[in-house]
């Protein structure tokens, strides 16, 4: 199948491409000298373990990625299929002995497809009232935060899902709006005018804070119990008010453009602290990323690498800086999920744990393959409902009965395991991390209060 | 019927296989998709395939195989393409039979310490299944995370244990098979052992996909040894090395494992992702395992330890934990792969010699490198003398992929020359089809053709593998006669 006339709806610039690549920033050649086709990534991958298809797989993917920059393949809609069906958790960088970047490959490659050819249709629609018209303006995001909470306390959910006016929606869209969580006012609004979040006690250090797109909407009391843990240890708290979204889900979908934009911002946002952290695994992957968006601006380059330095995840953080444990039993078994871009992303998989285990009464049990992707990423549930549904089913089926709570580090996730945990009639609730510690501290404060 | 569910294809064999398998969720016939399946883990040669089918049962399979057979179209089997000599590589524009889809465990029994698994079960899992109750399945390729054990039994493979537990046709216990012609056939029912009549089962296993598709196996697992340890040795000289494996063996201790690597096989697996941080500039480490009852394991791995010594070793040491030994392991495990953080492309080859001729064959395969121009790592299960020289090389420049390959025939010309032969487990798939040649006369090859023609008659299971390209006599006859038949 060639390339439709009607798709090309971008003229190829004139840049020297490789191959089949006509675009500029195609996928970088070095990252699959490295595969020499082994297949130690096959099991890995979740696509792959549904389908078993190799064109599925990474070790497939990388094969059709090379095949367009020999010529031997088109960047058309064929190629697209498997380029875009990855979940782009990474498993597969972790399962591969020599290191091949696959992530990198994928998202380099979905670049060169974007701009030949566009979203358009209803699919196009979508994307860009997510990508372009709602995630990187916070007074949207927050309009969009007053609507929901407004729908929620309203009394309009109730009535929406009595009368089953929500039937009109398509499942996985009823099923995400069924876990939706309590919207509450973003921190980044409330805090607006506060220019230091002062650390409790005495100031050990001074860090600013990436409160995230969907984060902020839908989950700002984590936020709010980042802010706490950060304030609790020692750390004065800054939230830039420049700051916008990461660019991970315009670069997942493809979006570099919209990526570099997004992340020359924040490189700006965040340029007078040493410190920028973030309670997001996927965004913290993102953020250490930003160089491979650059490849072809040198000066850009050195500056995002620079930047990516800066950027700590949480848990990573709180366990390198140290934090206080807390002295009260919380008595309460839960399990750990690794998001993928905390584990597979940023190697980031005993911190969290520790955390968690240090305070007293938490009982962990082991989730069997903890690190295999929930299906979530990104929007990809949004858009590959269909493989994003069999993934959590199969997570799902790990999720050991006798616990009370999920613990992980990414909103993502917590949507989608809310919605597996709805979907199979399981109980557990799902929590952050730092959620967890913030209550034991909390709880540990009331008990104080209570005797004082 | 869904859009996505229907094959648009106006080829009446696509649409008939379509039919077989349950629709384009089953089937792949489009050239993007097929791309990924022009090779497997052996890369110099690529062809596309007609198409790829997906069978979820053994019946499928016979229909898939029926319908092949009296259409005249060429067929293979592949389960998860990690093979290394290109046994699922479609050199005729074969119909692949994908087993990943069959990948059931079955059935385990324990008390007569057996299971039955379909064949595109993975290895591991076979293990990771029953490691609770304190059993594992022994063959253990490197590959072991993600090749089937249909695919294992094909190529009848080894891995690093197999020295003291044997390769994969010492733990087959049945097979059932669909023939060329589509009948279904079970071998070795019940999984008894020593069936009377001729061995069959060890005919199929090895046969590398040229005698039948096998779509259920009953495998041997085993009992997990009570004790086990790891040693881990340094030596500035191969010679030292080398000799320090033989020694190891006359001293009447038979270790589980024996594993070696030369210097440029360390530079690999350094630089890859389980560096264990062995020294550059040693030219081996030796690996050596142990394992049985816990009570005699000090006093072997004191025996290896005082041989090790005495041969000039530079450092030995046995694991001071369960994570260290995982992660030489590791490290040593996923010692092809990591070739490609050193190289672009790697051909890897497969000889066995007799273990004292190990010094004399790595300075041949040396000279092989260096007037080739070629670097060459050599990994080596040296307990059984199994050694895999990798040809490092980069398929981008023109005419390396050729000097590789000629590189790698010498290397087991050498091989065949000290009295070893071409392949340990590997198989002979396309890339040491003429190196038969090596170790069999023109009536040795003719004479294991005939046996094929017995299975596969027509030649229509995985054509063009296995045995050298017709010579003269007798394989010119029989090709012209499958030919005037077909």
């Amino acid at each position: 199948m060639s390339v439709r006339e009607l798709d090309l709806k971008q003229e190829p610039p004139c840049t020297s491409g490789l191959g089949n690549y006509l675009w500029s920033d195609p996928p970088d050649e070095k990252k699959w000298a490295d595969c020499v086709h082994c297949g130690m990534c096959l099991e890995s991958c979740p696509t792959y373990e549904q389908t078993g298809q190799e064109q599925h797989s990474p070790r497939g993917r990388v094969h059709l990625i090379k095949s367009v920059a020999e010529g031997k393949l088109q960047v058309n809609e064929q190629f697209m299929d498997p380029v875009f069906q990855c979940l782009d958790c990474r498993a597969c960088t972790t399962a591969c002995p020599a290191d091949v970047d696959v992530g990198g490959l994928i998202e380099e490659a979905r670049g060169q497809i974007r701009q030949a050819m566009p979203l358009t249709g209803v699919k196009g629609a979508i994307s860009k009232f997510f990508l372009h018209d709602l995630f990187p303006h916070q007074n949207r995001l927050n309009t969009l935060g007053s609507l929901l909470r407004f729908y929620q306390k309203s009394g309009m959910q109730k009535a929406i899902r009595k009368t089953k006016l929500i039937n009109v929606m398509p499942q996985h869209l009823v099923d995400m709006e069924s876990i939706m969580p309590e919207v509450k006012e973003p921190v980044k609004k409330k805090y607006k005018d506060v220019k230091v979040i002062k650390a409790t006690g005495e100031t050990k250090q001074e860090v600013a804070m990436l409160t995230g797109c969907v984060m902020d909407v839908m989950f700002s009391d984590i936020n709010e119990s980042t802010i706490n843990v950060l304030t609790r240890n020692g750390n004065d708290v800054i939230i830039p008010q420049n700051q916008t979204c990461c660019g991970a889900l315009h670069v997942h979908a493809g979006d570099r453009d919209m990526g570099r934009k997004l992340a020359k911002q924040n490189m700006e946002a965040f340029k007078d602290f040493d410190k920028v952290i973030v309670n997001a695994a996927g965004c913290g992957c993102m953020m250490k990323e930003y160089a491979e968006l650059f490849k072809e601006d040198p000066e850009m380059h050195a500056k995002a690498e620079e930047f990516s330095e800066k950027v700590e995840d949480i848990s990573k953080f709180l366990h390198e800086t140290g934090y206080e444990k807390p002295k009260v039993e919380m008595n309460t078994r839960i399990t750990y999920h690794d998001a993928c871009h905390l584990a597979h992303g940023q190697g980031i998989r005993q911190q969290p744990r520790d955390i968690l285990l240090d305070i007293p009464g938490v009982d962990m049990v082991h989730m069997p393959n903890s690190d295999r992707c929930c299906g979530s990423a990104g929007i990809y549930n949004i858009t590959n409902p269909e493989m994003a549904n069999a993934v959590l089913e199969s997570k799902m089926e790990n999720v050991p009965d006798d616990v009370e709570m999920i613990s992980m580090g990414n909103p993502g996730c917590m949507l989608q395991m809310a919605m597996g945990v709805q979907k199979y009639g399981r109980n557990q609730k799902i929590v952050h991390t730092v959620q967890l510690l913030d209550w034991a501290y909390q709880k540990e404060d009331l008990i104080r209060e209570g005797e004082e | 019927m869904k859009a996505k569910d229907r094959v648009k294809s106006k080829d009446k064999h696509i649409l008939n296989l379509a039919d077989i398998v349950g629709g384009a969720r089953s089937i792949l016939y489009l050239k993007e998709d097929l791309v990924a399946y022009d090779c497997d883990g052996f890369t110099i040669h690529k062809h596309l395939p007609k198409a790829v089918v997906f069978p979820k049962n053994t019946q499928e399979v016979a229909e898939i195989i029926k319908y092949c057979s009296e259409n005249n179209l060429p067929f293979l089997a592949r389960g998860a393409g990690t093979g290394l000599s290109g046994g699922a590589i479609p050199l005729n524009g074969e119909i692949i039979i994908s087993m990943v889809r069959m990948k059931k465990l079955i059935s385990v029994d324990l008390e007569n310490r057996r299971a039955v698994v379909e064949p595109g079960f993975v290895n591991l899992k076979l293990t990771n299944s029953i490691s609770d109750k304190g059993y594992y399945y022994a063959p253990d390729p490197s590959s072991q995370y993600c090749c089937t054990i249909g695919g294992n039994v094909a190529e009848n493979a080894g891995g690093a244990h197999c020295l003291k537990y044997g390769v994969t046709t010492n733990h087959i216990l049945g097979l059932e098979v669909v023939m060329p012609n589509g009948d279904i056939v079970e071998i070795g029912k019940d999984g008894i052992p020593d069936a009377p009549g001729y061995d069959l089962l060890g005919l199929i296993t090895g046969s590398e996909g040229t005698l039948g598709i096998v779509t259920k196996i009953t495998v041997r697992v085993l009992k997990n040894p009570e004790g086990k340890q790891t040693v881990l040795a340094y030596f500035d000289r191969v010679e030292d090395g080398s000799q320090a494996v033989s020694d190891i063996i006359s001293a009447g201790i038979v270790p589980a494992a024996l594993e070696m690597m030369d210097k440029t096989a360390i530079e690999g697996v350094e630089a890859a992702a389980f560096p264990v941080g062995h020294p550059k500039d040693i030219e081996a480490v030796l690996l050596i395992e142990v394992d049985g009852i816990a009570a005699g394991i000090q006093e072997q791995i004191d025996q290896i330890l005082e041989v090790c010594r005495k041969r000039n070793v530079r450092e030995v040491r046995a694991a001071g934990s369960e994570e260290e030994r995982a992660r030489w392991w590791a490290n040593r495990k996923t010692g092809f792969g990591a070739m490609g953080a050193i190289s672009p492309d790697y051909l890897v080859q497969d000889g066995v010699i007799p273990r004292s001729r190990l010094p004399e064959v790595l300075s041949r395969i040396n000279q092989i490198s260096s007037e080739s121009g070629l670097r060459i790592a050599n990994i080596f299960h040296a307990g059984d003398g199994n050694l895999h020289p990798l040809v490092l090389f980069d398929a981008r420049k023109p005419g390396e992929s050729e000097k590789a390959l000629e590189a790698g025939s010498q290397c087991l010309k050498v091989c065949a020359d000290v009295g070893g032969t071409i392949t340990g487990e590997h198989g002979v798939g396309i890339e040491k089809r003429e190196e038969m040649r090596f170790v069999f006369t023109e009536e040795e090859i003719a004479a294991q053709t005939d046996i094929r023609e017995v299975f596969n008659p027509h030649n229509l299971l995985n054509a063009g593998k296995l045995f050298p390209s017709p010579g003269r006599c007798a394989e010119v006859k029989k090709e012209m006669k499958a030919q005037a038949i077909s």
